[in-house]
């Protein structure tokens, strides 16, 4: 999955000398929380929600003598952090983590194409599991070693079971934990036959 | 005065398969009436043969062009489309016979609806339904058409508000999507959390949309839930949501999946407790709509061991006649051949404890806590919605 999948398009853009007060209004009407600030055609710098809301208060981040009146320049951060279209979501979560930021515009060949934010990482993860789809969900520790994933999708597919996801959210030198969503109503059935079949099936769990 | 009653029936619809040990048996429909008919509760006048579907009740529920692929896989065609809308798996296989099989499977449930709907009774059993899985343009989980949706859509055309309780031990995903946005059809399905079993769906927090928000309430419960636990949710829960909503006609679908003998699911009802929850519903039925109740089957894969009691006492619920303590030898004979296992003496379970007490004590603190945050949060929305109509 890439950026352009996930992104929010078209961004709202705003021009660094509207007011801030503008923005208040904005952020009221989009419900959006950064909005990429655009100078002649390019990105100069981004707001976020909290940057507006604190103007004028006593709030410790706030900056000292700004105004709602005051352009939205003196407020912005800059220079600021881009995304493109074609890079991979992960490396893009990464990034916004690594930075502690929220949001990055997306800037193709220096236009503004769309905003992607943490929100929007959050839908592709839920998108990703295939979560809310009918399915059971099962866990499965394989080896970590070549071919030990094909084996079990092989056992699988001499069941019928129609795989709608998989994800890998652990991993050592020796394991890897697979979460799998399949197509089946009678997933005790699956899970039988997998640990039959000498799998570690850690979910559903046993009975006791 | 007796309840009227009908129990909707043909031989069809006992008589279709969905594959060789396929978990899904329609066979167990016939176990059922025969027990029924040996125990002196189904005279004759009491069957009713269903209608015809007619013309457009499939379509009002799902995507013609889905129906169209269904009866064109049934024989033996566009099978690669047919794939794509969730047949051909080891759920739901295809077969020849399996649009027609599926078609009279609902022309029994919108039966049972309409006998109810037209004053013919005013209770009304097709426990060959309770399809509950089928989506719009999908086939789900043993289930290809909605024959709940199709009965509920044509409540609707008549302009009747429905409550529909699910007690299957899996999420009722497919009439909840069904009716999301529609504040005339209240859904509550208690089952086992979707964190354990399929469809993976049913969360607390799915609540209905728009002007539907409120009248979707789902009680997700513990494996291994048992008849005291699972009794005290559905008083908390069911009654509240019934009575605010104030329904023209209740349908339940009496899955009977819930059981603990049953090989799909992991929940520890016994018959007793599945029995309070049929007495109670035809309770809330008289309470709140004149009786007007439609039950359904639905699950139930101990398929002769379990069904054909419980839908038993469904149908002893509905009709007042008590079960006979010890079923019939000439039931268990015939019956024990074709599932292939001894089937039990008595229509109640004998009582056993399999959970260890702390386990027990765990589970049934995690499903008050459930119930009461689901009475919490859907509680006020109840209330404003009741306030919106009365003004």
């Amino acid at each position: 999955m890439l950026v352009r999948d996930v992104m929010t398009t078209p961004a709202v853009a705003i021009d660094p000398d509207e007011p801030i007060s503008d923005v208040t209004a904005l952020l009221a009407q989009r419900g959006v929380r950064h909005f990429p600030v655009v100078e002649n055609g390019r990105v100069v710098g981004i707001v976020s929600d909290r940057d507006v809301r604190t103007v004028g208060s006593d709030h410790p981040d706030a900056r000292p003598g700004v105004r709602p009146s005051d352009p939205v320049r003196r407020i912005m951060h800059h220079p600021v952090w881009t995304a493109h279209p074609l890079d991979p979501i992960e490396d893009t979560a990464k990034f916004l983590r690594d930075h502690a930021i929220g949001a990055m515009p997306v800037v193709e060949d220096e236009d503004l194409i769309g905003i992607v934010s943490a929100s929007d990482l959050l839908d592709a993860l839920v998108r990703m599991t295939g979560v809310g789809q009918a399915a059971s969900r099962f866990e499965v520790e394989l080896a970590n070693r070549p071919g030990a994933l094909a084996r079990l999708l092989t056992r699988l597919s001499e069941l019928d079971a129609n795989v709608v996801s998989v994800l890998t959210p652990y991993s050592d030198p020796d394991v890897v934990r697979f979460v799998l969503r399949v197509g089946t109503i009678d997933a005790r059935h699956v899970a039988d036959t997998l640990r039959a079949s000498g799998f570690d099936v850690t979910w559903p769990p046993t009975q006791p | 005065m007796k309840p009227r009653v009908r129990f909707v029936y043909a031989p069809q619809l006992a008589a279709w398969r969905l594959g060789e040990d396929h978990p899904f048996k329609p066979e167990r429909l016939d176990a059922l009436k025969d027990l029924l008919e040996r125990t002196g509760l189904l005279p004759d006048e009491l069957v009713r043969a269903p209608d015809a579907l007619p013309a457009g009740s499939l379509e009002a529920v799902h995507d013609p062009g889905y129906v169209e692929v269904v009866r064109a896989a049934s024989h033996g065609k566009r099978l690669e489309e047919a794939y794509r809308h969730g047949l051909g798996t080891s759920d739901t296989p295809l077969s020849p016979g399996l649009h027609d099989a599926v078609t009279s499977v609902c022309a029994a449930t919108w039966t049972a609806m309409n006998v109810v709907l037209s004053g013919e009774a005013t209770r009304a059993a097709a426990f060959s339904g309770g399809l509950h899985h089928a989506m719009r343009d999908r086939a789900s989980g043993f289930c290809v058409y909605n024959d709940l949706n199709v009965a509920i859509a044509h409540a609707r055309s008549k302009g009747a508000r429905v409550a529909y309780l699910d007690v299957d031990a899996h999420h009722g995903d497919g009439v909840q999507d069904a009716f999301y946005a529609d504040a005339d059809v209240l859904t509550v399905s208690l089952h086992e959390s979707g964190r354990y079993l399929f469809p993976g769906t049913g969360y607390g927090s799915e609540l209905g949309r728009e002007a539907g928000r409120g009248w979707s309430v789902n009680v997700p419960l513990e494996p291994f839930t048992d008849d005291a636990s699972f009794l005290e949710a559905f008083d908390l829960v069911v009654p509240a949501a019934l009575e605010a909503f104030a329904p023209d006609v209740i349908v339940l679908q009496a899955g009977a999946d819930a059981h603990a003998l049953d090989p799909l699911a992991d929940l520890q009802l016994s018959l007793q407790g599945m029995r309070a929850v049929y007495e109670r519903v035809v309770g809330l039925a008289d309470a709140l709509c004149e009786g007007r109740l439609v039950v359904t089957g639905g699950g139930g894969y101990a398929a002769f061991h379990v069904p054909p009691r419980a839908w038993a006492h469904a149908w002893s619920a509905m009709t007042g006649a008590p079960l006979p303590e010890r079923l019939p030898e000439a039931w268990r004979q015939r019956w024990r051949d074709v599932a292939g296992h001894d089937l039990p003496e008595f229509a109640l379970d004998a009582p056993q404890d399999t959970l260890p007490e702390s386990r027990r004590v765990a589970m049934t603190s995690h499903n008050r806590a459930v119930a009461r945050r689901v009475l919490d949060v859907a509680s006020p929305l109840w209330a404003r919605r009741v306030g919106e109509e009365s003004t």
